[in-house]
């Protein structure tokens, strides 16, 4: 059997972030994980994660997963792959299989970060080929670069749902609707719409009744459901369909640390059965640590801080960092990670029903009903002013931690004001010089560059594009409304792709004056 | 964790649509069967498992263990945070006993 | 189900080799080290096996060796989890019934 000081379980955001943290003090350090790669779910992210500089901010979840292999490279970690633990004991003893072995090894303090396992709700068909896992389809597409679908409906609008939609859609394929029983869309504003903006219905309230198929799906019906989530006789509607994709939550991969006598609690604000754990993720079994989605359902961004904490504690632990030194380290992350519980959808506000944002202001129902904001709701944000000649029109709604925009401006045009969940705004004496860098760096694709009256009864509108093909200047089509449906027409006048923008392309359309505040997206003829 | 209280009165087994539904996708067995199991006696996660073997199948109950329990709490008029998960034991993930009989150290 | 030639954030896929399979004896082709579920969507292929009691089809679900819906008999073994299992030139995978190859 095996010694090492650190065993981590799990080779995902927190697993890495903990190992790099205990390695890079000089600690043996050993990471298992039962997948081919390591990385957990970070390499399926594509998209910009929200934050500030601290955390990774509009950097894509891939690029970060490939900072952190290279950093545990670099201070030495040892990730075996392939390796699935299949048990843990109270006196931190850990096996594993390797291949065709089984092998123990032994910790002197154990980090477990296993992460969460999907969710699933059942309905008439839900075991036919073609109903998948949001997780699944990430997979499929991002990682195998497959397709998992040509037609797909969406169950769940939490963030995982709106942004698999996204995904799926950049993949090529059709979202003929997303579903949701609640409701209210579950996550970020900013996500759903740039899903509806592309033309995606969403029909909150609704559930699906029954999916349709004999070997494998081809058709889906769903209801709307009422208050007390009971179908309403009479709301069928039906799609055709060849895959359903189910973003339904997520559940602590918890099993581990029952076994290993951890004292558990199942705490619906988590997740579901979680390791009763002090705030730098100890268990009640001296040693043994969880860190990441296994102590509590949260993003990526906030597993990466935790994962540190768990590496810095047992660094303390064993005597490597003094109380001191392990102290200040723990209030820097304390402070990271403070600042990313912040704002609606904190931790400590789910399942609440915010009405108003922290600016006072009336949060947009249609937003959270259909996915957009209306047009008569969208100027009461702060983000949203008129001005001449071009300027930024940041459509962020939502108290979220996100300051990426602030700093993209080198003019400092925008500021968010002293707290990272404020809503941005255009500073009074401002100046915009069109670079774009705003559009491309705003994580939610929401802020737009608007030039309202370019003299000739035209307006521009520079919007950021992610799919293929890119337009080309001189392209022909329609403006879409932030709701997808075609309100103009529309001509390319700019499409820019630098290497600061990381894929985000900055497509520039002319349109007629009076749709400057009102076309949001562009769609070829 | 609550302790089960046997001595509630938790009626009889009422048919319902939805019975039919297959909850547990290795095992097959469905959400009539396991309501039927509740009111045989079965009132924990783990006697459900070994009475039914629902979450015994290839995939070890990662896809339907939030799901019976969910059923086995409504069917006790508890929610699902008041009842004991099943037994967590080694091996977690399935384990060809050729595998398990292949210990090194 | 079509592979993703070009992708707007990720670009173009590196050139992987074209490996030879048989799928219930028909010949296909995927590319090496994919999993071979990934190798059959890409064929065309829903259906991975059907269940022991209620004969019922299955196919991917979660595509990460988690659910093993996807098992399937694979160069005379059962119970395989196509999603996780690299393809390789030569391999025989057929349909499961149960526990065994259709």
């Amino acid at each position: 059997m095996d010694r090492y000081e650190v065993i981590v379980v799990g080779a995902g955001p927190s697993g890495l972030s903990a190992a790099i943290e205990a390695a890079k003090r000089g600690l043996n350090v050993i990471v298992f994980d039962e997948n081919d790669k390591p990385g957990g779910q970070l390499f399926k992210q594509i998209h910009k994660f929200f934050g500030s500089k601290e955390h990774h901010a509009k950097i894509r979840g891939f690029h970060i997963g490939e900072e952190l292999l290279a950093e545990a490279a670099e201070v030495g970690v040892e990730v075996v792959l392939g390796a699935t633990v299949i048990g843990l004991y109270s006196d931190k003893e850990v096996s594993v299989r390797i291949g065709e072995e089984i092998k123990h090894y032994k910790g002197d303090t154990v980090i477990v970060a296993t992460g969460a396992a999907e969710n699933m709700v059942t309905f008439p068909g839900w075991t036919l080929p073609g109903v998948i896992g949001a997780g699944a389809a990430q997979t499929m597409m991002n990682i195998h670069g497959i397709q998992p679908g040509k037609k797909i409906l969406m169950l769940g609008s939490g963030n995982v749902g709106l942004v698999v939609s996204f995904q799926l859609l950049q993949a090529g394929c059709e979202v003929v609707a997303l579903v949701d029983a609640a409701p209210k869309i579950g996550g970020y504003g900013v996500h759903a719409a740039k899903v509806a903006r592309c033309g995606v219905p969403f029909y909150l309230s609704h559930t699906i009744k029954e999916a349709h198929g004999t070997d494998q799906l081809t058709g889906v019906t769903i209801n709307e459901v009422d208050e007390k989530f009971r179908p309403i006789e009479g709301t069928e509607k039906y799609f055709e369909v060849d895959t359903i994709c189910m973003a339904v939550g997520l559940s602590p991969m918890s099993q581990l640390l029952k076994m290993a006598g951890c004292e558990m609690e199942d705490n619906p604000k988590r997740g579901g059965q979680v390791p009763i754990v002090d705030e730098y993720g100890e268990t009640s079994v001296s040693g043994v640590f969880a860190a990441g989605d296994v102590s509590g359902i949260e993003e990526a961004s906030s597993a990466m801080i935790e994962g540190k904490m768990a590496g810095v504690c047992v660094c303390g632990y064993l005597g490597y960092i003094t109380d001191e030194e392990k102290d200040a380290e723990l209030l820097k992350l304390e402070k990271d990670l403070e600042s990313l519980r912040q704002g609606m959808f904190a931790p400590k506000n789910r399942g609440k029903l915010i009405e108003k944002t922290e600016e006072g202001i009336d949060i947009s129902m249609n937003l959270l009903k259909k996915g957009y904001v209306a047009d008569d709701e969208i100027e009461r944000f702060p983000g949203v002013v008129h001005k001449v000649g071009v300027h930024p029109v940041m459509e962020c709604t939502q108290n979220i931690p996100c300051n990426p925009c602030q700093d993209a401006c080198s003019k400092g045009c925008i500021s968010i004001g002293n707290n990272i969940t404020c809503l941005p705004f255009i500073k009074e004496d401002s100046n915009c010089i069109n670079c774009g860098m705003c559009v491309a760096s705003c994580s939610g694709q929401a802020i737009f560059l608007v030039d309202e009256d370019c003299g000739d009864g035209t307006a521009t509108v520079t919007l950021p594009y992610e799919f293929l093909p890119l337009p080309e200047v001189g392209d022909k089509g329609y403006g879409l409304s932030r709701n997808g449906e075609k309100i103009c027409d529309a001509e390319i006048v700019s499409v820019k792709s630098v290497k600061a923008f990381d894929h985000t392309n900055l497509v520039t359309m002319k349109v007629p004056k009076e749709y400057a505040m009102k076309a949001r997206f562009f769609k070829c003829s | 964790m609550s302790v089960i209280d046997r001595s509630v009165d938790i009626g009889g087994f009422v048919p319902q649509p939805d019975d039919d539904m297959l909850i547990c996708r290795c095992e097959e067995i469905t959400k009539g069967e396991i309501r039927k199991a509740v009111h045989a006696g079965m009132w924990t996660m783990t006697e459900i498992r070994r009475y039914l073997r629902t979450g015994m199948g290839l995939c070890q109950g990662q896809t339907c263990s939030r799901l019976v329990k969910g059923i086995v709490a409504r069917e006790l008029g508890v929610s699902p945070a008041e009842l004991e998960p099943a037994t967590a034991r080694s091996p977690m993930r399935p384990t060809e006993m050729k595998v398990l009989g292949k210990e090194v150290s | 189900m079509s592979r993703i030639t070009e992708h707007p954030i990720l670009g173009v896929k590196e050139e992987k080799k074209l490996v030879s399979f048989t799928f219930d004896g028909k010949d296909l082709q995927g590319y090496e080290g994919e999993p071979i579920a990934i190798a059959l969507k890409a064929n065309g292929v829903m259906i991975h096996r059907y269940t022991k009691k209620e004969h019922k089809p299955r196919g991917l679900f979660c595509a990460i060796g988690r659910c093993t819906d996807c098992v399937m008999v694979v160069d005379g073994e059962p119970n395989i989890r196509t999603c996780v299992t690299p393809l390789k030139e030569g391999m025989t995978v057929q349909t499961q019934d149960g526990v065994k190859a259709m």
